[in-house]
């Protein structure tokens, strides 16, 4: 397999939005945050934020990459040349992601990496009626490609699509992948919030449905029943929320590992449908 | 006049002859090892001859104390012991805890070294009249803790006795040295002191030491002891460390069936969360200890068993066994033969995978089955048809074997592994290759940065390097002072907190910056001793199963370790260690160490 990473566009102007996309809150994390981590989990490589030069941005993982777009207003394929140019000696492939997709689900992420594996230098998800450049798959060569068109002020990812191997992925085609048919049946890993509407759409909906586990002094606590040692299901966009809702607190003491994963302390690190959060002791001798 | 927790000196006792004398112990030479692993390296490198088969009388193993033992500070009762390994042929140390500890530092010595053999089994009594050698051809034979309990008899009130057990006797590589049901445990000490015909030693506290500021050491214990009550230690004290099993499990840290796989399907029937609540009968704590770990399990005919996750874990998946009965029955009878298990327990399942693969002819032997792993750890006990070949160890054992077996050999430097999955604990799988004993989790505590979350544990690198490097220097200096490492996570600053509770004692003006300057050069200095003895760089490295074959998690991730990869991490430790390109210490370095001899030289 190739080497993966992903990129998060965020110098869009939210005009529609009337406030910064990448700051609105959704259960607990920001839209950037969020999106920046369901990019790390599915891609297990660098993610690269391309915002407006000087652009204020919400808290970051530390590891996350910023990388300014080199004018403000250019539209996607500048942002798109940025990131992929950041990237070009570390990856093989970016999946790029706007800002505003707080339903992205890891594994939709995965599916459309597979088809730049599969020979195309571009993934493209054609679904819920439209192409989705801004949650695609890129191959990190066309860096100079989209440069290039920039210069040429051929701003719009069609001109960029004419010029290389595009595998389409419709929605049969997504579905096609079990985990996603199984975790996003209804391709909502591409809705994304324009207008203050969409956002309170968004925000009136659940978080997503997870299983949480606990492990070791917390599954053996005094008083917790045996039935709430897990597995048992619970609603929560963020590991901070999962702990929440087991009723501990994810501290010095106790770590997570999101699907037997990597551990983590980041309480904002994102959960998605069909996600595992265990709760483990951090102190591991034995 | 020594410092402050000291006598200054050791004893040492020939049992051929039965001859002891002290031997002084210089203020500098405490003060740049401090006791226990580190004062153990340096009267190694003074008292081994170079080059001595480990089971012969000339190799010593000394039993040393530290300058904390005797303090009411939680945790301190413990020794340590150190031999040359006949398991490995290089350093090893290990630790155990209680009474002996402190009734073996009270007979006025720092450290007790054995030398020599006897032409008979004997026991060695030390107490205020010194040393002396008794008859103990009724205790040959007998398990460590049936000894052990005669012994006091006939000693009466007052007697702390570590004892070998049937495996000791018959030298199997990887016999223990067990002191009230707990075991020093790694490396085969209980087959060094069996080469003596040393069933066991006995100690009597006949003096005191008082530390240098008597007020300080006590207050400092008050608030140690409030502090042991936490969160850091609530795993050990509420679960004991078996409550690993099932979270390793789910994040594919779990070694199942000789590292083939990476989690165990029937973990749930060996985990702490419910066992305990089936089987726990009891919970108990060392002297001195306010944490109190040991949970006490039922095993099958009215045994009580100490479990611990690397027992069941060696004894359970690792060798694909899964009943409960058979795991608890099969750690009963290691401590009752004096069996390090996580040494019998690899090294069955190394043969448990030769035998399925036909390369040795033991077709009852298999994986998941119970009675083949307790008809194994019986005749390895006894050294009895195959039981002799894997008496050696696994890593002996693959080399009589041949047949491409040694790639599979579940060891480092012959040690077999812990229950720590090297590929998704890429620090852990640095330390293990690196560290002086061999492959340890308690000298390398990496898998804390694994654990930590500031690392990716699946992709190892310059960051795991410096984890590594600073696990082991703290390892070295609790193991020194000594402190259990389940105290650990108590101190925010550990080595500037160490330093006030040795300079309490001591009286002598420590702080971080020294300590860390110990952990380093005790580090260092079991390294020289094991490039004396024939240390090799090729020797720094991980069983090529480790490196060849990927493990997949739950997530659909696979993790694999590479030899670039552990190369580079390995390159990263040794400059971050001061060391050169093929791990040895420069001359500033050496001139620290306070050895006698010229410096060893790789040939």
């Amino acid at each position: 397999m190739p080497s993966a990473a992903g990129i998060v566009l965020a110098g869009g102007r939210s005009s529609r939005m009337g406030t910064p996309k990448a700051a609105l809150e959704w259960h607990g994390s920001t839209l950037l945050r969020r999106t920046v981590g369901i990019l790390s989990r599915a891609t297990g490589g660098p993610v690269v934020v391309v915002r407006a030069p000087g652009q204020a941005l919400p808290a970051l993982p530390p590891q996350t990459e910023v990388v300014d777009d080199p004018r403000e207003g250019k539209g996607p394929v500048q942002g798109l040349a940025a990131g992929l140019a950041a990237l070009a000696e570390r990856a093989d492939v970016a999946f790029v992601s706007s800002t505003d997709l707080p339903f992205l689900h890891p594994a939709f992420v995965r599916r459309v990496l597979r088809a730049v594996a599969d020979g195309a230098d571009v993934g493209l998800p054609v679904a819920r009626g439209y192409p989705q450049p801004l949650a695609a798959a890129y191959r990190t060569t066309l860096a100079a490609l989209a440069g290039r068109l920039v210069a040429q002020g051929r701003l719009r990812p069609a001109f960029l699509f004419d010029e290389c191997e595009v595998a389409r992925l419709d929605e049969a085609a997504l579905r096609a992948d079990p985990v996603v048919a199984a975790l996003d049946p209804g391709l909502e890993s591409v809705v994304n919030v324009n207008d203050p509407a969409g956002y309170a759409a968004a925000r009136a909906r659940p978080a997503p449905e997870v299983t949480i586990q606990l492990f070791g002094p917390m599954a053996g606590a005094a008083g917790r029943a045996q039935a709430s040692r897990g597995p048992r299901a619970a609603r929560a966009a963020t590991v901070a929320g999962a702990a929440a809702a087991a009723g501990i607190e994810l501290a010095g003491h106790v770590v997570a590992a999101v699907n037997g994963d990597q551990i983590t302390r980041d309480g904002e690190t994102p959960l998605a449908t069909g996600d595992t959060v265990f709760f483990l002791a951090a102190d591991a001798g034995g | 006049m020594a410092p402050g927790g000291y006598f200054g000196r050791a004893l040492v006792v020939d049992a051929g002859s039965g001859a002891a004398h002290a031997l002084p112990l210089p203020e500098a030479v405490l003060r740049a090892y401090i006791g226990g692993v580190g004062l153990g390296t340096w009267l190694l490198h003074r008292l081994a001859p170079e080059g001595a088969d480990p089971l012969a009388p000339a190799a010593p193993l000394a039993f040393v104390f530290s300058p904390l033992v005797g303090t009411p500070l939680t945790t301190s009762a413990k020794f340590a012991v150190l031999a040359k390994s006949p398991l490995t042929g290089m350093l090893t140390d290990s630790l155990a805890s209680s009474g002996f500890a402190i009734a073996g530092k009270l007979t006025g010595h720092d450290a007790i070294v054995v030398t020599g053999a006897c032409d008979r089994p004997a026991a060695l009594l030390v107490d205020g009249s010194g040393a002396r050698l008794e008859d103990a051809a009724d205790l040959w034979g007998l398990t460590a803790a049936d000894a052990t309990r005669r012994l006091r008899e006939r000693l009466g009130r007052g007697w702390k006795v570590a004892a070998i057990g049937p495996a000791g006797e018959r030298g199997v590589r990887y016999a223990t040295i067990s002191h009230d049901g707990r075991h020093a445990g790694r490396g085969g000490l209980g087959a060094v002191l069996g080469a003596k015909r040393v069933k066991a030693v006995a100690v009597r506290a006949a003096t005191k030491v008082a530390p240098a500021d008597p007020r300080a050491v006590l207050a400092a214990a008050r608030d140690l002891r409030a502090r042991s009550f936490g969160p850091a230690t609530a795993k050990y004290r509420e679960a004991g460390t078996l409550a690993n099993l099932l979270a390793f499990n789910a994040i594919a840290t779990l070694p199942a069936r000789n590292f083939q796989e990476a989690s165990f399907a029937e973990a749930p029937r060996l985990a702490a969360e419910d066992l305990s609540r089936m089987r726990q009968v009891a919970r108990h704590g060392c002297a001195s200890c306010t944490i109190g770990c040991e949970h006490i399990y039922a095993a099958p005919g009215n045994r009580a068993v100490r479990v611990e996750y690397e027992n069941v874990f060696a004894l359970g998946p690792l060798c694909g066994v899964s009943d409960p009965d058979a795991v608890l029955a099969a750690s009963a009878r290691c401590d009752e033969l004096g069996l390090d298990t996580i040494s019998a327990g690899g090294t069955i399942a190394w043969a448990m995978e030769c035998a399925e693969r036909g390369l040795i002819d033991a077709p009852w032997l298999r994986f998941g089955d119970a009675a083949a792993l307790l008809r194994a750890i019986d005749q390895i006990g006894a050294r009895e048809g195959i039981g002799d070949l894997l008496a050696e160890g696994s890593r002996r054992a693959a080399g009589r074997v041949g047949r491409g077996s040694l790639a599979f050999a579940p060891q480092v430097k012959g040690l077999e592994l812990p229950g720590y999955e090297p590929r998704t604990m890429q620090a852990m799988a640095l330390g293990l290759a690196v560290n002086a004993r061999g492959a340890d989790h308690n000298r390398s505590g990496a898998y804390e940065a694994d654990l930590s979350g500031d690392h990716d544990r699946l992709a190892g690198g310059p960051a795991h390097a410096a984890a590594a490097v600073e696990t082991e220097d703290r390892a070295a200096v609790m193991d020194s002072l000594i402190l259990c490492k389940f105290l650990r996570g108590v101190f925010a600053d550990p080595f500037g907190e160490w330093a006030a509770l040795l300079s309490a004692v001591t009286g002598w003006r420590a702080d971080g910056a020294e300590l860390r300057r110990a952990g380093r050069r005790i580090v260092l200095a079991k390294r020289l001793f094991n490039l004396r003895e024939g240390w090799r760089p090729q020797d720094d490295w991980l069983p090529e199963r480790l490196l060849t074959e990927p493990v997949g998690l739950a997530s659909g991730r696979t993790a694999a370790l590479t030899p670039e990869r552990l190369r580079a991490m390995i390159d990263a430790y040794y400059a971050l260690r001061g060391l050169d390109g093929q791990g040895l210490p420069g001359q500033a370095d050496l001139e620290d160490l306070l050895l006698p001899g010229p410096a060893p030289a790789l040939e």
